[in-house]
């Protein structure tokens, strides 16, 4: 080797010694996970990828993730499309902790994913907060490594539901409800609540997932005139709930559609004829005691150019942030890190989270209702940001 | 009895029936002709949808332009498969054979590419506009807008299509191709031009069908697939390649789902439905209108 020739090779080598202490410096936290980006929920799962993407660029933006002794590293994804398919979750999981040995875990979208997942946490004992996970299965989840901050969840739900319409004069209700399981989970826990409550049932049907028209279902119920529906839809059907609500223009003041209405899209679709609709959801960017609350709501808005879902997206980012302040406690050990969310007390954009077992404690369950196109927190009284408001016409 | 007399329900009926035909049709016509089995139909119901969604939201397009332009954009998508992976296929007569369960891969293969890049271009998030959402009451039966008009703008074309067929040179060079195919080469028609025009009428017409369904239904990348199995029971209910039995059988399935729902119960809806077209293959698997449309 010549001279220069040999100077060059030295100068590159320095170069990429330099290079490689600071690659050390900078080194990243990875965070793995797996989505729905393609199958049946796939239309679903943005909402929840959108506020894992905008907590990444909050935190990077800030200087990276804070660790226990001041040190901030950036984060960076590792994510894979799981298909919709709970045992390629599975997989994946399984690959992000051997193979790719990823830092920290975040939640795959949806209730089989999360269930699919909960042994292979246990026996790789990697901590992961769950989000989009609403089932009273969850609670049979082995507490443990994984911990659900929804209090959306069908048993509680039915109760609360069954409270709301009873302190608001609801006296008879149709029922119409999805085949499919969360709808089913809830109109089970329901039944028996509206019974208690002295609520009479006039309509109880249940429909295909894949329906294209509900005529004759909503013609039963406009006949049966019952002082309440409740749609236990699923984002597809609650577009067809809407519209052919309106068309029957149907009288009912209190109108429940279980999973759509906190979608923009759904809003964008329906307009005016959706104000007065009540949904399933217990965060709303209009609570004042919420401080964080707007600040997400408006940096979504901002950033992806649509409204955050009430229920996915609320969630997501918060168990990113219990994720990040139990990193900026205990670091990234997984046992440590297991420890400080079992035991600790989070500062969210829903307020105060804390688990007992896997499940938080301190959220209420609650409604929401869309008031000029908003979605404000009706219920339970102590969290509301507006007062329930019969529906008018459609 | 006063359900089947209800007005109310026959307008559901028909609307639905109305839609099923239309994505039927655009199916039928690839499949009588090109005995292409296109399980990527749906996809391009779903594309047609996208283009009104965005057409109306970026630019104020109504949906009935957006027709014109989305059944553009897809006969294109129809010129490019057949330019690029039938024509050859289809002209050599050992891979001809073989063209039906081939195209049942590669449609597959396109469906897929389809649904991922619409996912990659405009994300999985669910879409929707409000359009002619006003409703009108005749005769004490209640119509939105905008389903009287995709019941309108469906049923013309449906129709439009058939006269097409009935009265037109190149409809009975199409319907020669359908029925006997070597018969009409020799007769003199131009087969690569019938196949070529085809694709692309069939593949327009379920962009048009996609336009409609956008103006109710929530829009989003993995939305086409139930419209492809609804479009394959229909034209084998109707009968495969015959496109006139196809739209009536389009219709049949609508009332048959919304007078079935309502005298039973929504629950019965998939096994009404599923039914129907297990009974049809079991008694007439040529289709229960074949002859009575062709003679």
């Amino acid at each position: 080797m010549k001279g220069p020739t040999r100077l060059a090779f030295a100068a590159l080598g320095a170069v990429m010694g330099l290079m490689a202490g600071a690659a050390v410096a900078q080194d990243p936290v990875t965070i793995g996970y797996s989505i729905a980006r393609t199958g049946i929920y796939a239309a679903a799962a943005p909402s929840q990828e959108n506020s894992y993407k905008l907590w990444q660029t909050q935190v990077n933006a800030e200087g990276g993730l804070l660790l226990p002794g001041g040190e901030r590293r950036p984060v960076e994804f590792v994510s894979y499309d799981d298909q919709s398919n709970p045992a390629n979750t599975v997989r994946i999981y399984e690959k992000l902790i051997t193979q790719d040995k990823v830092d920290l875990l975040a939640a795959p979208w949806g209730t089989p994913m999360h269930l699919a997942l909960a042994p292979v946490l246990q026996r790789f004992k990697m901590p992961m907060v769950g989000n989009t996970a609403a089932s009273v299965q969850l609670r049979t989840v082995a507490p443990g490594y994984i911990w659900f901050p929804t209090s959306a969840i069908p048993d509680a739900m039915g109760a609360e539901l069954a409270k709301m319409m009873k302190a608001n004069g609801v006296t008879s209700a149709a029922l119409l409800a999805n085949e499919l399981p969360y709808s089913q989970e809830f109109r089970s826990f329901l039944i028996p609540a509206l019974e208690e409550a002295g609520i009479e049932v006039k309509v109880d049907e249940s429909y295909p997932p894949d329906i294209k028209d509900m005529t004759s279902m909503l013609v039963q119920v406009r006949d049966a005139a019952p002082d309440a529906v409740v749609a236990m839809t699923y984002p597809a059907d609650a577009f067809l709930f809407a519209g052919q609500a309106k068309e029957l223009g149907l009288k009912a003041p209190f109108v429940l559609s279980l999973i759509g209405p906190t979608i923009d899209a759904y809003r964008k679709a329906n307009g005016t004829a959706v104000n007065g609709i009540v949904s399933s959801a217990h965060w709303s960017a209009q609570a004042d005691k919420w401080p964080k609350g707007r600040p997400f709501f408006d940096a979504y808005v901002s950033a992806f150019g649509e409204e955050p879902d009430a229920l996915d997206s609320a969630l997501s980012y918060m168990s990113m942030e219990i994720l990040q302040q139990a990193v900026a406690k205990a670091g990234l050990d997984p046992e440590a890190l297991r420890e400080a969310i079992a035991t600790g007390s989070f500062d969210t954009i829903n307020g105060e989270v804390r688990f007992e077992g896997v499940q938080n404690v301190v959220t209420p369950t609650g409604f929401v209702q869309i008031q000029d196109g908003k979605i404000e927190l009706v219920w339970p009284e102590s969290v509301k940001t507006a007062d329930y408001a019969p529906k008018q016409g459609w | 009895m006063d359900t089947l007399l209800s007005g109310q329900l026959l307008f559901a009926a028909l609307v639905s029936g109305s839609l099923y035909a239309l994505v039927a049709l655009g199916l039928n016509l690839v499949y009588g002709t090109l005995r292409l089995l296109n399980i990527a139909h749906g996809d391009l119901v779903m594309i047609g949808a996208y283009t009104a969604f965005w057409m109306f939201s970026l630019f104020a397009v109504p949906p009935l332009v957006s027709l014109v332009l989305a059944a553009a954009l897809c006969a294109l998508l129809g010129w490019a498969v057949y330019a690029g992976l039938f024509r050859r296929m289809l002209a050599k007569p050992d891979l001809a054979k073989r063209v039906e369960a081939n195209s049942l891969i590669l449609f597959y293969g396109i469906s897929v590419i389809l649904q991922n890049l619409t996912a990659l271009a405009f994300s999985s998030t669910s879409r929707g506009y409000q359009y002619l959402d006003t409703v009108i009451t005749w005769q004490g039966i209640s119509m939105t807008g905008n389903r009287l008009l995709s019941l309108g703008v469906a049923a013309t074309i449906c129709f439009g299509t058939l006269l097409f067929l009935r009265f037109h040179l190149f409809g009975w060079g199409l319907r020669a191709v359908i029925e006997r195919r070597e018969a009409a080469q020799v007769v003199g028609v131009n087969l690569n031009r019938v196949q070529l025009l085809t694709i692309c009428g069939g593949f327009a017409v379920a962009g048009m069908a996609g336009v409609l369904v956008s103006m109710t239904e929530q829009i989003t990348p993995f939305m086409g697939f139930p419209f492809t199995i609804v479009a394959f029971v229909v034209i084998i209910i109707g009968g495969l390649g015959n496109i006139g039995a196809g739209i009536l059988a389009g219709f049949c399935l609508g009332l048959v789902e919304t007078f079935g729902i309502a005298l039973t119960s929504p629950g019965y809806r998939s096994i009404l439905i599923y039914g129907l077209f297990v009974g049809v293959l079991m008694v007439r698997p040529e289709g229960i209108f074949t002859k009575a449309v062709r003679s």
